[in-house]
């Protein structure tokens, strides 16, 4: 359904609600981490502050708010790998710099393979890994009992474990302390949040970008990132007529009651599409496979509980008869090679996006907001978001970040 | 979100029987005159409309029909064809 965009604006959201100026230098649309993330940069690397990020319902209502926290850097590609690893290494930065808690807690992810074909493939991706500086290496099963000693390791479950991939440097950070702290960072260093605005139109003349319009009134700017999460595919085209390859889709996601510690570190399983960890509460939150067809509902369904219950209680055998307390979905736009689309200033002349994030829009949020600040300010894109140019898909370039292209496969 | 599609020959049946099948993006471009950029918008582009679009289905646990539906992906019901498609 379709809320007012104002109807949050009653005095209860966070911070101070600044005027909405006639102009900035900047504008970002969506005030998920990625536009506040690259409007903090902006201020604090770029010494750009006059600069507005414009969010419809309220900071960290998309996918920001709403992810299940997990970070790492064992990508599997060459380009994607440096991305997540220094991204990893700024969490303790910007808990520092920012002077708020993010509760990093570098648990390590474990993940399973449940075939011979799935163990080869991980040692590629080990190797990659271990080529760039990142850690990670592969388990035998008693090595993974090891670390979760609740796993079940024989040959009971449907889809037994061959083996794992332990990722030591990742793990889990509070997602709503990363968009109070970047929002509070951002708001003191002179950015404008501006939540319960609406953009719904974007001026071009001579393929430059000259203003925004939101439904509080228009803003002048030479620039616009469009960082509009699950939005933005469809804003792009509604506002500009660039498609995008990206899919809609509902993640869904879900924690059981509290328990005692069992489980130390993130698992996650692609044979079982699940991945999970521990609350500091004690909660599993556990996150599921992407709905089967594009949907903008951010609603949650009966089969996917029922799915991680199986899929959980075959992973953790404890687990039977714990009961699942709260279930919600998410946004995600999902592109075809399972990597996102960075670019900018080339179709119209100050007009960037920072989309098609999928699953992998939290762990990222700090370094692409730092590069894109420092795209947005020179007008030139940094080496390290070169390769997620929008025209790889017309090149036939696409990323091998998935080992099968995320289509809706048959047996999907 | 589970939802019933219309099987032009099974009749109404529950989502889950059947595979998405993209956006519909009407014929595919001719080969001779195919260039990277019309190919890569026929198989990767997509417009993503939070609203009522035309789309494929395939009766994958069923009769094995391709067809067309009109849904509306913000509340994820099949509707009534409600597309101008005279003036698209
Ligand atoms: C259930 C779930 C689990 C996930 N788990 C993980 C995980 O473990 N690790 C990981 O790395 N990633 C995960 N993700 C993905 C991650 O959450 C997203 O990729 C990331 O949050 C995207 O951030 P963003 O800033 O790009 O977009 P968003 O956070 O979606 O923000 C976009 C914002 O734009 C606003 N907006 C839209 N249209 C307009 C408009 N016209 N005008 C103004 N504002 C507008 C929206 O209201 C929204 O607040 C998960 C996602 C989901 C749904
Ligand atoms: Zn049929």
């Amino acid at each position: 359904m379709r809320l007012k965009s104002n109807s949050y604006t009653n005095g209860r959201l966070w911070g101070w609600n600044p005027p909405l100026k006639s102009s900035y230098d900047a504008v970002i649309i969506g005030g998920g981490l990625h536009g506040l993330a690259t409007a903090y940069f902006l201020a604090r690397q770029q010494k750009m502050s006059n600069v507005a990020v414009i969010e419809k319902r309220y900071i960290g209502f998309g996918g920001s708010g709403r992810n299940t926290a997990i970070v790492r850097a064992n990508q599997r590609t060459q380009e994607n790998i440096p991305l997540y690893k220094e991204a990893l290494d700024m969490w303790p930065v910007l808990t520092r710099e920012l002077d708020f808690n993010l509760m990093f807690y570098n648990c390590g992810n474990l993940n399973l393979a449940h075939s011979e074909a799935a163990l080869k493939a991980m040692r590629l991706q080990v190797a990659s890994a271990q080529f760039q500086g990142v850690q990670s290496h592969l388990l035998d099963p008693k090595g993974c009992k090891k670390l979760i000693p609740a796993l079940d390791i024989s040959d009971r479950p449907r889809y037994p474990i061959y083996g794992g991939m332990y990722h030591p440097p990742g793990g889990i950070v509070r997602h709503d302390a990363v968009v109070w702290g970047l929002a509070k960072g951002a708001a003191k260093l002179g950015i404008h949040i501006h939540q319960g605005t609406e953009v719904t139109g974007i001026g071009v003349r001579n393929k430059k970008i000259v203003s925004v319009q939101t439904d509080k009134g228009k803003i002048y700017t030479p620039r616009v990132l469009n960082a509009a999460g699950g939005y933005s595919a469809a804003l792009s085209y509604e506002m500009l007529g660039i498609k995008l390859p990206i899919s809609v889709l509902t993640i869904q996601a879900m924690v059981t009651q509290p328990l005692k510690p069992l489980l130390h570190h993130v698992v996650s399983s692609g044979a079982y599409h699940c991945y999970a960890n521990q609350t500091l509460k004690g909660e599993i939150a556990t996150g599921s496979h992407m709905d089967p067809w594009p949907n903008y509902t951010n609603q949650s369904t009966a089969r996917y509980i029922k799915h991680q219950a199986e899929a959980m209680t075959e992973l953790l055998p404890c687990l039977r008869g714990v009961k699942f307390m709260r279930i919600w979905g998410g946004l995600a736009d999902m592109t075809p090679d399972m990597a996102p689309v960075i670019d900018g200033n080339n179709i119209i002349t100050g007009y960037y996006m920072d989309c098609g994030w999928g699953y992998f829009g939290f762990k990222s949020c700090l370094v692409t907001g730092k590069y894109m600040a420092k795209f947005m300010a020179d007008g030139i894109c940094p080496g390290i978001l070169k390769p997620f140019a929008l025209r790889r898909f017309e090149q036939h370039r696409l990323m091998g970040e998935t080992a099968a292209v995320v289509n809706y496969s048959p047996d999907n | 979100m589970a939802f019933t599609i219309v099987c032009p020959v099974c009749g109404i049946r529950r989502s889950y029987e059947f595979r998405f099948g993209g956006e519909d993006k009407g014929p595919r471009p001719e080969e001779d005159t195919l260039t990277p950029a019309t190919w890569c918008e026929y198989v990767h582009l997509n417009n993503c409309v939070a609203g009522i679009q035309k789309e494929w289905w395939f009766h994958r646990d069923g009769c094995g029909s391709w067809f067309t539906i009109y849904r509306d992906t913000t509340i994820n019901q099949q509707v009534e064809n409600s597309i101008d498609e005279t003036n698209p």
